[in-house]
C-alpha cells in the first residue's frame, strides 16, 4: 500500500444529488432528498450522520451504497470509495465490480435489522449466501471461520442452526453485525442499527460495533437521529437538515460549541444533569422536500434568519480546521467569497 | 421431531373428523330426498303391465337389501357405514349388475391423471411466470405473458374449451376431440396406447391450463411484489447475493407458502372441476360418470362418487398440511 493510499479518505462524496422523481397522471414531482452533499470519511474512522426523520439520511447512504431503485435517481455528483488504493466509483462502476465489492469491502447494517434475515432459512445459510464467495475456502473451513468470528463477538456458534424467528431482537441485531463484519470489510454503513432496541441492549450492541470496528480497523458511517448515541460512538459528526449537510466537525467540538442555529437547537435539546429548566421546542416543522423553501432550507424556522437567507443558499465553508458550517450568520456572504 | 409428531396427530385427527362429518351429511342428504330409489325402480319395472303383488313385495325386499335401506333409520345408518368402510356401495342401477366400486375404479384414474397433471402444470407455470414477472417487473416479455394470462382468465371455461375444439378439431383438425385414448388399443404400458393417451389429453389439459393460469399468475405476482420490498430481500441485494439465489431462496420461497394452500384447495376441487371438462371432451372420467349417474337416477353410484370425493378432498388437504412445515419453519413447532 502506498503512502498516498493510506492517507487518502476511504470514501469521498462530492456534490451528490439524489432525487425521487415521481410522475403519476401526467404530474411530475421531484423530491430532493439529497441535495449537494459533500463529505469524506477517513480510514479507521466512525463518521456519524445526524438529523431528524425524513431529512434524507437513509437516502444518502442508500445512494452511497449504490442501492438505489427508481424512482430514486442520482442527478449529479459522485461517490468514490478507495479500497486499498483501488478507487471504485459507485455510480460509474459496472454491476460485476459493484457485486464484487459488496460484503468484501463494503457491508451494511440495516435499519430494522430485526427482519433482515430470511425467515424460512437457517442463520447459517445467510452467512453462506453473503460471505462464502468472498472467503475462498471450502465449506467446512468457511464454517470454522464463521464460528470463530461469532465466538470472538461473544455469540454462541450454535445460533447458526437456528431460524431467525427463534432469536430475540437484540440477538438478531448482533447476528446482523457479525454477518456484516465476517469478511472484515474496509467500510461499513450502519443505518440506525440500534433504533428498535431498548437502551440496555442498545448499549451492548454499540459496544460490539465499537469493538469490532477497532479490531478490523474499518471505517464506519453511523446513521441515527439519537444524538446521545453519536456522542458515545462517533469521531466526527455531520448534521443534516432537509436533504443538505449543514454542519460537520469532530463530535466533541460540535457538542461543545455548535455553530449552525439548527445544531445549536439540537444540542440544547439534550438533557443535562442538574438542569431542570423546561426544554423549548423549535417552532415549525421540517420543510417538504418536494417543494423546499428558496435559499437556506432552514430559514423559515431560524431565529437568526436574514434577508439573504431567503434568496441564497449558504455554501459549506470551513470555519476552523476540520469544521464546516453552511450558514450566513456564521460566515457573512462577503467573507465567504 | 416430537413437535412434528404432535402436529401430524392433530392434523390426522382433523382429517378423520372432516371425513366423518362429510359422509354423515351425504347420508342425511340422500335419505331426505323425496325420491325413493326402491319405489322408483319398482315403478320403472312394473310400468308395462301388472305384476302380482307378491312378486312386488319380494322385489321390494331384495332391492331394500341391495340399497341398504332395511330397518329403521339407525339400522340404515349402521349399514351405510359398514359399506363405506369397505368401499362397497352395492350394484349400480344404470349399469346393473356392475358394482359401483368397479365403475368408480375404472373412471377414477382418467380423472386423477388428467386433473393432477393439469392442476400441477398450471400451478408451476403460473407461479413461475408470476414470480418472474413480479421480480423483473420491467421486462417486456413477462408483461406480455401477463397480459395473455389475464386475457384468458375471465373467459368462462366452457367457451375456451369449445374454442379449442373448433380450432383444433374442425378448422385445423390435428387433434382428437373426444375420448381418453383410441379404443382399439391394448391398455397398459405400451407405446401406441401411451402416445394416444397423450394426444387425447392435449386439448383438455390446454383448456384447463389456459383458464387456470391467470389466477396463479396474478396471485404470485402480487405476493412477490410484496416480498421484494421486505428487508431481507433488500439486505441480500446490498450483500451482493447472486440474483438467481435471491429470486429462488428469498423471494419465491417466501411467496410460495400461501400458494401451496391454494394448490391443496384446487387439488381437492378436482372432482367438481372435472365435470365440464369431461363432458366437453368426452373424457371417460368421474365427472362424466357422475353426470350419467344423475341422468339415470343411479342412487348408489351418486352416493359412491360423493363419498370418494369427500375422502379424496380431505386427503389432499391433509397431505399438503404435512408438507407445510417443510416449507415454512415457523409452522413447525407451536
Amino acid at each position: 500500500m502506498s503512502a498516498a493510499a493510506s492517507t487518502a479518505p476511504v470514501l469521498q462524496v462530492e456534490a451528490l444529488r439524489a432525487y425521487y422523481k415521481i410522475s403519476s397522471f401526467g404530474l411530475d414531482r421531484e423530491v430532493r432528498a439529497v441535495d449537494d452533499v459533500t463529505f469524506h470519511v477517513n480510514a479507521n474512522e466512525i463518521y456519524g450522520l445526524a438529523g431528524e426523520s425524513s431529512c434524507g439520511k437513509t437516502t444518502l447512504i442508500r445512494t452511497i451504497a449504490a442501492a438505489i431503485k427508481p424512482p430514486l435517481r442520482v442527478v449529479g455528483g459522485s461517490v468514490v470509495f478507495n479500497f486499498a488504493g483501488r478507487p471504485v466509483d459507485m455510480q460509474k462502476a459496472d454491476d460485476e465490480t459493484v457485486a464484487a465489492v459488496r460484503w468484501k469491502h463494503l457491508s451494511y447494517i440495516m435499519q430494522g435489522s430485526m427482519s433482515v434475515l430470511n425467515p424460512v432459512r437457517r442463520v447459517e445459510r445467510a452467512f453462506v449466501d453473503f460471505a462464502f464467495r468472498h472467503i475462498g475456502k471450502r465449506k467446512p473451513e468457511f464454517l470454522d471461520i464463521v464460528r470463530a468470528h461469532l465466538q470472538r463477538l461473544d455469540l454462541n456458534p450454535d445460533i447458526l442452526a437456528a431460524y431467525p424467528h427463534q432469536l430475540s431482537g437484540g440477538m438478531r441485531q448482533r447476528v446482523a453485525i457479525a454477518l456484516a463484519t465476517v469478511c472484515r470489510p474496509e467500510f461499513i454503513i450502519a443505518d440506525e442499527p440500534t433504533t428498535a432496541l431498548d437502551v440496555i441492549v442498545q448499549n451492548s450492541v454499540l459496544a460490539m460495533i465499537r469493538d469490532v470496528q477497532k479490531e478490523i480497523g474499518s471505517s464506519l458511517i453511523f446513521v441515527t437521529h439519537d444524538l446521545a448515541v453519536h456522542a458515545n460512538l462517533c469521531h466526527r459528526l455531520g448534521i443534516m437538515y432537509a436533504g443538505r449537510l449543514v454542519e460537520e466537525g469532530p463530535t466533541a467540538e460540535i457538542f461543545k460549541a455548535p455553530k449552525h442555529p439548527y445544531t445549536t437547537h439540537l444540542v440544547a435539546s439534550l438533557p443535562r444533569i442538574g438542569n431542570t429548566a423546561p426544554k423549548k421546542g423549535l417552532e415549525g416543522t421540517p420543510p417538504s422536500l418536494a417543494a423546499p423553501p428558496p435559499g437556506c432550507r432552514f430559514h423559515p424556522r431560524c431565529p437568526l434568519a436574514m434577508d439573504i437567507c431567503r434568496t441564497q443558499n449558504p455554501p459549506m465553508v470551513e470555519v476552523l480546521p476540520g469544521r464546516r458550517v453552511a450558514c450566513f450568520a456564521v460566515t457573512p456572504p462577503g467573507r465567504a467569497a | 421431531m416430537r413437535g412434528y409428531g404432535v402436529y401430524l396427530l392433530t392434523r390426522l385427527g382433523q382429517f378423520v373428523l372432516v371425513v366423518f362429518i362429510g359422509i354423515n351429511i351425504s347420508f342425511i342428504v340422500t335419505h331426505s330426498t323425496p325420491i325413493d330409489p326402491v319405489e322408483a325402480t319398482i315403478a320403472a319395472s312394473t310400468m308395462f303391465g301388472a305384476v302380482n303383488p307378491e312378486a312386488i313385495a319380494i322385489m321390494r325386499q331384495s332391492l331394500k337389501e341391495l340399497y341398504g335401506l332395511e330397518g329403521g333409520l339407525f339400522e340404515q345408518y349402521l349399514t351405510f357405514w359398514r359399506r363405506v368402510v369397505v368401499l362397497d356401495f352395492g350394484p349400480s342401477l344404470s349399469a346393473f349388475p356392475a358394482p359401483v366400486s368397479a365403475l368408480i375404479a375404472r373412471a377414477l384414474p382418467w380423472t386423477v391423471g388428467l386433473l393432477v397433471v393439469s392442476t400441477v402444470l398450471t400451478w408451476i407455470l403460473g407461479n413461475l411466470l408470476g414470480g418472474l414477472a413480479g421480480y423483473y417487473h420491467q421486462s417486456r416479455t413477462l408483461r406480455f405473458a401477463g397480459v395473455v394470462a389475464m386475457a384468458f382468465h375471465p373467459i368462462p371455461y366452457y367457451i375456451v374449451a369449445f374454442m379449442l375444439l373448433i380450432v383444433f378439431g374442425y378448422l385445423w383438425p390435428i387433434l382428437p376431440i373426444s375420448g381418453g385414448a383410441q379404443i382399439n388399443l391394448q391398455r397398459g404400458f405400451n407405446l401406441p396406447f401411451l402416445s394416444s393417451l397423450l394426444i387425447h389429453s392435449i386439448l383438455p389439459i390446454t383448456s384447463l391450463v389456459l383458464v387456470g393460469l391467470g389466477g396463479w399468475f396474478m396471485g404470485m405476482r402480487s405476493l412477490v411484489s410484496n416480498v421484494v420490498t421486505e428487508d431481507y430481500v433488500t439486505y441480500a441485494e446490498l450483500g451482493g447475493v447472486d440474483r438467481r439465489r435471491i429470486l429462488a431462496s428469498y423471494v419465491m420461497r417466501n411467496s410460495l407458502v400461501p400458494q401451496v394452500t391454494g394448490l391443496a384447495m384446487s387439488l381437492g376441487a378436482i372432482f367438481n372441476g372435472a365435470i365440464i371438462t369431461e363432458q366437453v371432451f368426452g373424457y371417460p372420467g368421474i365427472g362424466h360418470l357422475l353426470i350419467q349417474a344423475v341422468h339415470a337416477g343411479d342412487y348408489s353410484l351418486v352416493l359412491g362418487i360423493t363419498t370418494i370425493s369427500i375422502i379424496a378432498v380431505s386427503a389432499a388437504v391433509f397431505l399438503i398440511d404435512l408438507l407445510y412445515p417443510l416449507l415454512d419453519p415457523r409452522v413447525r413447532v407451536r
